[in-house]
């Protein structure tokens, strides 16, 4: 394999995904957000949010918290310490990937 | 491809998109112009000793209820339109608590030799005030990227720099100037929660809590 190829297949394929990239985007910028901010920010059907949050929270990038503000029920997501180290990384090393490219 | 540089200013761009913090702002600016003026209706008076020494108590007091007030709309206007999100309170760095520190020590220095040199120098107080929001707002405006922020810069330089234009220096200057410029960052608030609040009409409750379907 060639060592530019090397370099993509190396990138957390978990956070490479277009959504998933999108949503630890955002969770890095803040301390944490609901579902429905996430929802509109990222234009992603409830199902679609659900499923890859479920996916970023069972490789331990994020924490879901679901609690409720009146009576109403809220889910508040933030991005763990774990998480935050996996952006990172994926960046530099995306951002090294296009360098060399 | 996502452009994430673009996704993250988008992010702290929404703080701003309902307006409330500039309604904030604009009040805090008006309740200051307010208090400068009424100290300089009531100058020489009992009154006046009064009202200059309770400067910071005015101060801290609104600054509380105002932010209050924003917190409370934050959560009984935005929240349930737009979802709820909580920013990083990032800790200035001691580096750049030092330089804004030397910045406004330079500042405070130049201006009281000035005032030393030439006590009509007063008069510029309104567009040194107007110079330095603009600046602030410049910065904002840069790092958030909200093109308001742009507009109310230029108010803030042209309405300092009129006052003083006109002759109107001191601590009228200085009041009206924060009349004028909290009136400004008011409507434009205002403007923007009317857009907003057009744009994001409230969901139907169940649309909020997220997804309980997991």
């Amino acid at each position: 394999m060639p060592a530019d190829a090397r370099g993509l297949a190396d990138l957390d394929r978990l956070i490479h995904e277009p959504a998933r990239l999108a949503l630890t985007a955002i969770l890095n910028v803040v301390d944490s957000a609901d579902f429905l901010y996430l929802q509109r920010e990222t234009g992603l059907t409830k199902g679609n949010l659900s499923s890859h949050l479920a996916k970023l929270e069972e490789a331990g990038y994020v924490a879901i918290e679901k609690t409720y503000r009146g009576r109403i029920p809220l889910t508040l997501v933030h991005l763990t310490d774990k998480g935050a180290a996996a952006y990172k990384a994926y960046r530099a090393r995306f951002k090294e990937f296009l360098s060399r490219a | 491809m996502i452009d994430i540089k673009k996704l993250e200013k988008r992010t702290v761009q929404s703080f701003f998109d309902d307006g409330l913090t500039e309604i904030a702002a604009g009040l805090m600016f008006l309740i200051l112009g307010g208090y400068f003026i009424l100290q300089l209706s009531t100058a020489g008076s009992t009154a006046g000793s009064i009202v200059s020494s309770v400067f910071l108590i005015v101060f801290f007091v609104s600054f509380f209820l105002v932010n209050r007030l924003l917190r409370f709309f934050k959560r009984h206007v935005s929240y349930p339109r737009t979802g709820y999100v909580a920013f990083k309170k990032k800790e200035a760095s001691p580096k750049r608590r030092v330089a804004t520190a030397v910045v406004a020590g330079i500042i405070s220095a130049a201006l009281v030799i000035l005032f030393r040199i030439s006590p009509s120098v007063k008069l510029l107080f309104p567009a040194v005030n107007g110079l330095l929001f603009a600046f602030a707002a410049l910065l904002l405006a840069h790092r958030v990227g909200v093109t308001r922020f742009y507009v109310l810069s230029a108010a803030s330089a042209a309405i300092g720099v009129g006052l003083a234009a006109a002759g109107i220096g001191d601590l009228k200057g200085l009041g009206f100037f924060y009349l004028l410029f909290g009136a400004v960052i008011l409507f434009a608030g205002l403007a923007a929660l009317i857009v907003y609040l057009g744009r994001n009409p409230r969901p139907a409750p169940d649309a909020q809590g997220g997804p309980d379907a997991r």
